[in-house]
């Protein structure tokens, strides 16, 4: 894509190398004309707006001093290199732990948490994993041993102590969903917990509550009815009959206030 | 402290640093041993750098031993924790099913709740009527 530099050989053998040569192409005014060359296709094609967000959109012939700014085809084959590290386009799972090239130890798909083993107990998880503990405790007195009688042979055994802990984390690692799922239902225990107490504890303060009512309302209610009823009968003895209310009413009071203190 | 798993993978961290101290303490101190009767152990000049700083026989096999000791203590925890793994019992389906009881729990608990906090409103109110009326009565 970019053109050739006349002083390509500094720029590879040096360690620090500069930026490939078109970096000059991106000024801004190069990126507003480009902008506007995209936003004028954009609309020229009828292309909604989802679609311009969701994939990158290659404006055909553009000015040749404005190519650089067009991105670049996906690679073909959906690999390329940054740093010399293979990268892939898919951002599917990550490579699964044989692809990586490690030797998969014990019971390889077994252990894998996939949808047809949702009733595999997970003792055996368990159980796999002191095992590899336990390889790996061998397997490092045997490297000590190696090491003790022939050094030049240790590099085996030190493949095999990485295979082995290799093995163990990623079998922790494929532990991870089945931890989640178990706390998951250790929150909703809580949660379920919490509002049982609420619901409790409210039920206990209304109880009270209604007690406390009824305790008002057996002075209440029958002084209010019959104080329609006997309204104009009995003045005196009605006034008596408030004060003596009025008193208990006191009484209530400071229990109520008690209460809720 | 981190979860289960954390904790276990950060033990078996540990244990691999263990394992590089070891080999290390013992690549240092152990003593110079003649394969044959012709070879020399040759004398090191005083400003040169010492391969091995060799300790006496019981010194190092206390050493050995003590480093030997954290090693299993060591593989000891890894395997308690491993142990103690969450749900341990319980397959994924063992899970789901349970996961979708505490929902339906939840549900109900939340109903109750909200008729609780209804009546509790109401009980309010009506104390709140009393009062007024006991004011009026003041």
């Amino acid at each position: 894509m970019a053109e050739p530099d006349e002083d390509d050989s500094g720029r590879v053998v040096s360690t620090w190398p500069d930026p490939p040569s078109f970096w000059h192409a991106f000024t801004p005014q190069n990126i507003e004309r480009y902008k506007a060359l995209k936003e004028d296709y954009v609309k020229q094609q009828g292309i909604d707006e989802e679609t311009v967000k969701k994939t990158v959109i290659r404006v055909p012939d553009i000015p040749p001093d404005l190519i650089n700014l067009r991105p670049p085809h996906e690679p073909e084959d959906g690999k390329w290199n940054v740093f010399s590290d293979p990268q892939t386009l898919s951002t599917e799972t990550p490579l699964s732990f044989e692809d990586a090239g490690v030797p998969r130890l014990g019971p390889g798909d077994d252990l894998t948490f996939s949808t047809q083993d949702q009733d595999s107990k997970h003792l055996d998880r368990g159980f796999e994993l002191k095992k590899l503990a336990k390889s790996l405790l061998l397997n490092y007195l045997e490297f000590i041993g190696v090491m003790y009688h022939r050094p030049d042979d240790a590099e085996e055994k030190i493949q095999d102590l990485k295979t082995i802990l290799l093995n163990f984390h990623h079998t922790v690692n494929e532990y991870r969903p089945h931890q989640a799922r178990e706390q998951l239902i250790q929150m909703m225990q809580d949660n379920l917990d919490a509002k049982r107490q609420e619901t409790a504890a409210i039920r206990g303060v209304v109880d009270r509550a209604k007690r406390m009512i009824e305790g008002l309302g057996s002075l209440e209610v029958p002084s209010v009815e019959e104080g329609g009823e006997r309204e104009g009968e009995e003045e005196m003895s009605k006034e008596e009959e408030e004060r003596k209310i009025l008193e208990r009413k006191s009484e209530l009071w400071k229990e109520l206030e008690e209460e809720f203190s | 402290m981190g979860d289960r798993l954390t904790q276990l993978q950060e033990a078996m961290d540990q244990l691999c640093k263990q394992f590089v101290a070891t080999y290390y303490w013992l690549e240092r101190h152990h003593d110079l041993e003649k394969f044959g009767s012709n070879d020399k152990i040759p004398d090191l000049k005083p400003d040169q750098v010492k391969e091995v700083e060799s300790v006496d026989p019981e010194t190092f096999k206390a050493g050995q031993l003590e480093l030997a000791r954290d090693l299993i203590t060591k593989e000891q925890q890894i395997e308690y924790l491993i142990s103690t793994l969450p749900g341990l019992d319980n397959s994924e389906r063992d899970q789901m099913q349970m996961i979708r009881d505490l929902e339906e729990e939840i549900a109900a608990a939340e109903q109750q709740r909200l008729e609780a906090v209804k009546e509790k409103d109401e009980v309010l109110k009506k104390l709140d009527s009393l009062i007024c009326m006991i004011r009026r009565y003041k």
